[in-house]
């Protein structure tokens, strides 16, 4: 499941999903709204762009990792602190293919997925800046 | 050989900008504009976000040019900032600005 979405997720369902007869490891990433002083986070996202670019890194890291199954849901909207931002799942055959393939999805949706994040404080707001990725360097996880 | 009238090559087209996050909040999104046919992406952009010193000197720097952080997507696909400054706009185009990303 590739997804952008308001909703929670519901982590245990996609791991027992995620299980098929030669998986042999799962690595699940939760990303999480950290309290860095803030009262809640905004996350907004070009939406379609956003998806495509998830389907495409998911595409390749089941290439590159031989990946049983991917599932990356990001959220957007309002999210208050400790709730889920971003989960990965991630499904092989072996430890090292799950770790290695969830961490390129993590590292490329980083890089250049158009989704931004605005923490918000008692005295307004501060965007999050981005990284890596600006209009100069444009190819990325060839 | 038909060539066409000048009133045919200035065509009215129709073409959406859109701005993200802090770009959004200057400028606001979405916005359908008019230019004529054949018309420079980055003079369309500039026109657009004129209305907002803050949100322009966000976008352009001091010789007008696009700041190196800006990204630009035309109908989804990025286009590198240089090459933005030539592109051209067509009728239908989506054209997305904004800065860098911060997803995860």
């Amino acid at each position: 499941m590739i997804a952008i979405q308001t909703e929670d997720v519901d982590i245990g369902k996609l791991v027992s999903d995620a299980r098929r007869r030669n998986t042999g490891a799962i690595v699940v990433f939760d990303g999480v709204v950290r309290d860095d002083d803030i009262t809640d986070m905004d996350l907004e996202a070009y939406e379609n762009v956003a998806v495509t670019e998830l389907e495409n890194i998911a595409r390749k890291a089941t290439e590159k990792y031989q990946l049983l199954h991917v599932d990356i849901i990001h959220r957007i909207g309002r999210l208050s602190v400790g709730e889920n931002i971003l989960v990965i799942v991630v499904s092989a055959g072996h430890r090292n293919e799950a770790y290695e393939g969830s961490r390129y999805i993590i590292e490329a949706i980083k890089d250049g997925v158009p989704i931004w994040k605005k923490e918000l404080t008692k005295d307004g707001g501060r965007w999050v800046p981005g990284e890596q990725m600006h209009g100069r360097r444009i190819e990325r996880h060839s | 050989m038909r060539y066409k009238k000048r009133e045919e090559t200035e065509e009215k087209m129709s073409v959406m900008i859109r701005f993200f996050a802090q770009f959004r909040e200057l400028l606001g999104t979405d916005i359908i504009t008019e230019p004529l046919s054949g018309g420079a992406l980055a003079d369309l952009i500039k026109e657009v976000a004129s209305k907002n010193k803050e949100g322009y000197d966000a976008i352009f720097n001091e010789n007008g040019a696009f700041r190196e952080f800006v990204i630009i997507m035309k109908n989804g696909k990025r286009l590198d900032t240089a090459h933005a400054e030539n592109a051209r706009v067509a009728d239908g185009d989506e054209i997305a600005v904004f800065p860098p990303v911060a997803g995860g």
